[in-house]
């Protein structure tokens, strides 16, 4: 007997719908998988085997092949193994003619545990949307729920294969089949890390606000101790909330890696903070068969890298495609995908290997050689694709034990959001989605130099080295301080506060 | 007096062996009579004769016939350099008096003639303060009509030749490598500069010495010994800068020490050598006061004015701004805090005071850079 049961698999973050097609003939009992299944695949066989048996149904001891068509597609996961079980259950005529016609009208993902129930597997929401246009119902795990509610595919959620079984045939009355509802938005909690927590670091604070209001990165250097990493963590805070689109994309990319439910819920832009010894493949996504990196699970979020210069030169310098094109394309002998990956950047490092360079209090044991190398592990590539530099420099202990005054996160947020408005009006019918990210031809549209900039820049370049390459960032950044103050044009002003974000002078010679 | 092109080249080959100090390689010329003569003799003869370790002789001569002498002409001379010998019209008169005279001297450019050298030497591990004074005084003395004499290390050096260069005169960077090689290699600019605007590099080292610390002791008694006087900016108790005070005192010459805070690091050795009786330097005046024969340069102290008096010409904030800073090292985040002032007020005020030269920014941190 033949079954044709409807799956999927993935490719990228994009789903696509495979057909698992099952023979059962007489012969010597084999059961083989055909159709490029990769290693997880090919070990569905033993999950499926022992999933049938011990749901009660009995395993055929025949000849059985499996072909997941198209065949020229190679296929990963471990999503198959229901569809596999239902094909072989069907085959082998276990379920009722009824039951297999229904069957046919559904599509199956899941993972099979050997008792028979269905354990959650990765990529279910790509995959729901990429068939949503067929109008079948899918049979989804339960632990797969949040991702099926959202992707607006009708579902139904059976516990094991036994309770698939008995609904398929009627027995059992349908309770799990749901109807599709996007989950509530939240409003984004802020109330745990707020900006006014961090005492001083005024200018840090103003950079970071320009940042999240215009989408660039930043680089922060300072002292250890200065509070970095507590600004970092509450940079998340301050952006703008999450459109339903960037939603979806980015429970896209989490539902591949399977990281959905294990992190906070998906409204909330992500916040992704990789240890410096990450690997690049992990950092920017890749393997054998392809995974989402780091810079992908950053999307439409934050990417924090502290201690930046002690990542590896290589594992830096990865970073410069999706910094420039906001995605990562990832070609290997089998295939190549593309990820999204726009994020904003912020990276944090110490001003010298013993981190006391400009430390008031205590010397600085860095020979100027080691300071030097230290400081040039950051590119000037990677350097050109960092719009603001901060310096972090000790707090005094008068500000450290002054109340907190500061400005609170909604304050800020308020800013951006306003600031990302405008953006949006500028930018409607582009793919340009902040100042950030603006092409040439945007430049020059929208960022007009006021008259007397010309002698700024002229001196910018001269004094602090201001190459040419790096005045578009300062255009970009000073129409996203425009925009924080609502101002139609740029002002000599915006480009002169632009400028103290400029890079450190890297070789501490004087001018000449 | 002159020598022939073979002695020059015998010159340079025994100028290679740097374990000699120069007198003891001048004693060696007396006793053979000529640079040729010694490079005849054999490990054996030499050291009988010049009462020398045979070990050394041996090592002596393997040193001295590894240089090219003739390839050490084409390179400089190809940069547009010379190598001096003390017969040499051009060679300074005032290394010639010393007793470890360079046996052979590579200069690139030129040394300027008939002016006051003054010896600016300090330490490379560079405070705000030393900056400032470095600055100040390289500029002051420059534009009085003297020729800073330093050695292109970073710090100190590098402040006192910039400002030279900055005005467009020239200075003298005595190094302490090879002059076919620039160390620290971020001076490459400021050599270039220096070269440009009618300085010199000197050095007595073969043309691609690299960097060794031996040498560095060795060419501050060249620094010394080519200035009128050395001023010591900044510098550790035990330093480079020292030493090369230590030798102009040898020398005869005066020292003068530039006072700093009595808890800094970097003002303990010239605080010290003012304990000891060195002269006091707080004005550009206070050094030319001490050239012995003034009358021989032409030198004309310009008025310079005093800081006060150009913060008057600014707006009421950058002034507020330039007083707040005084003679502190504050970062941005301080202005905008102690001050009140918003991110983007702070940051016009600061730029256009950089801009002006009146503050100079390093890590982040803001100071004056003149007094």
């Amino acid at each position: 007997m033949l079954a044709s049961i409807q799956t999927c698999a993935l490719k990228g973050i994009d789903g696509f719908e495979v057909t698992a097609e099952v023979d059962i003939s007489s012969g010597m009992p084999t059961f083989s998988v055909v159709g490029l299944p990769d290693a997880e695949v090919k070990e569905s066989k033993d999950r499926v085997i022992a999933a049938i048996r011990n749901s009660g149904f009995d395993f055929p001891l025949k000849r059985i092949t499996v072909n997941l068509s198209p065949a020229e597609l190679r296929k990963s996961g471990t999503q198959f193994d229901l569809a596999i079980a239902v094909g072989i259950l069907a085959a082998s005529e276990a379920l009722s003619e009824k039951a297999v016609e229904k069957a046919k009208q559904l599509l199956f993902l899941g993972e099979l545990a050997l008792d028979g129930s269905l354990r959650p597997c990765a990529g279910v929401l790509p995959m729901l949307i990429s068939v949503k246009n067929t109008g079948k119902t899918v049979i989804v795990p339960p632990a797969n729920i949040l991702e099926a509610q959202t992707s607006t595919v009708p579902f139904v959620t059976p516990r094991t294969l036994r309770d698939l079984a008995d609904w398929l045939e009627g027995k059992k009355e349908d309770e799990s089949v749901k109807v599709s509802f996007l989950p509530e938005q939240e409003e984004q909690s802020i109330s745990s890390l707020d900006f006014c927590d961090v005492k001083g670091q005024a200018v840090a604070k103003r950079a970071l606000e320009i940042a999240a209001a215009g989408g660039h990165n930043v680089l922060m250097i300072g002292l250890p101790g200065t509070g970095k990493s507590m600004l970092a963590k509450r940079f998340p805070g301050i952006l703008p909330p999450l459109c339903e689109e960037e939603i979806l994309e980015i429970t896209k990319i989490y539902s591949v890696c399977n990281l959905i439910g294990k992190t906070k819920k998906l409204t909330h832009r992500p916040f992704r903070d990789p240890h410096h010894t990450i690997s690049d493949v992990a950092l920017i996504g890749g393997g054998s068969t392809p995974k989402p990196g780091e810079v992908s699970l950053a999307h439409n979020g934050v990417l924090f890298l502290d201690e930046f210069a002690e990542f590896s030169r290589t594992t830096l310098e990865v970073l410069r495609q999706p910094l420039e094109n906001g995605t990562v394309t990832i070609s290997r002998a089998k295939e190549t995908v593309s990820y999204p990956a726009r994020f904003t950047l912020i990276a944090a490092m110490n001003p010298c290997p013993c981190g006391n360079l400009g430390n008031p209090h205590k010397a600085c044991t860095c020979s100027p050689m080691q300071i030097n190398r230290y400081q040039s592990k950051i590119s000037g590539p990677l350097l050109d694709r960092i719009d603001l530099t901060v310096n972090l420099n000790p707090v005094q202990y008068g500000d450290w034990n002054k109340p907190s005054e500061g400005e609170t996160t909604a304050q800020i947020r308020a800013r951006v959001i306003s600031a990302r408005e405008i953006q949006q009006k500028r930018f409607k019918g582009t793919p340009t989605t902040a100042n950030a990210f603006m092409t040439q031809k945007q430049i020059k549209e929208f960022c007009p130099l006021p008259a007397g900039a010309d002698s700024i820049l002229e001196t910018a370049m001269r004094k602090f080295g201001l190459s040419a390459r790096s005045l578009d960032k300062v255009l970009k950044t000073a129409r996203t301080i425009a925009d924080l103050e609502g101002k139609a044009n740029i002002e000599n002003t915006h480009l002169i506060e632009v400028l103290q974000y400029r890079p450190l002078d890297r070789k501490g010679v004087p001018d000449l | 007096m002159s020598i022939s092109e073979q002695e020059r080249l015998a010159r340079i080959r025994i100028n290679a062996f740097l374990y000699f100090r120069a007198d003891w390689l001048k004693r060696l010329i007396d006793i053979f009579g000529s640079a040729q003569e010694i490079l005849k003799q054999d490990a054996q003869t030499l050291a009988q004769q010049a009462q020398m370790n045979p070990s050394t002789a041996a090592h002596f001569l393997r040193d001295a016939f590894a240089v090219n002498p003739q390839e050490e002409l084409e390179k400089t001379q190809k940069y547009g350099g010379r190598i001096l010998v003390p017969e040499d019209e051009d060679y300074p008169q005032s290394l010639r008096d010393i007793k470890e005279a360079p046996i052979a001297l590579y200069v690139l450019g030129k040394l300027p003639p008939n002016k006051a050298y003054i010896g600016m030497v300090g330490t490379r591990k560079i405070t705000a303060y030393g900056r400032r004074v470095a600055n100040t005084l390289s500029t002051g003395l420059t534009q009085a009509g003297a020729v800073v004499v330093s050695g292109l290390a970073r710090g100190i050096d590098s402040e006192c030749h910039s400002a030279a260069v900055r005005l467009q005169k020239p200075t003298i960077a005595v190094i302490g490598t090879g002059i076919g090689r620039c160390y620290p290699p971020e001076n490459r600019e400021l050599a270039r500069a220096i070269l440009q605007h009618g300085g010199a590099i000197v050095s007595e080292l073969p043309f691609n010495k690299p960097p060794h610390a031996f040498h560095f002791p060795r060419r501050n008694r060249i620094i010394a010994a080519l200035s009128e006087l050395v001023v010591v900016v900044e510098g550790e108790v035990k330093s480079g800068a020292l030493i090369t005070a230590k030798l102009a005192l040898e020398m005869g010459k005066d020292v003068l020490a530039v006072p700093g805070p009595i808890d800094s690091p970097q003002s303990g050795g010239p605080n010290n050598l003012i304990k000891d009786g060195a002269g006091v330097v707080t004005t550009v005046k206070d050094i030319i006061d001490y050239i012995p024969s003034p009358q021989l340069f032409d030198l004309q102290m310009q008025e310079t004015p005093q800081s006060q008096e150009t913060d008057e010409s600014l707006p009421p904030l950058q002034q507020k701004i330039m007083q707040f800073i005084a003679t502190s090292e504050v970062s941005a985040d301080q202005v905008v805090e102690e001050m009140g002032l918003s991110v983007q007020e702070a940051a016009t005020a600061l730029f256009e005071l950089e801009v002006k030269g009146l503050l100079s920014c390093k890590a982040g941190l803001y100071s004056k850079s003149k007094f």
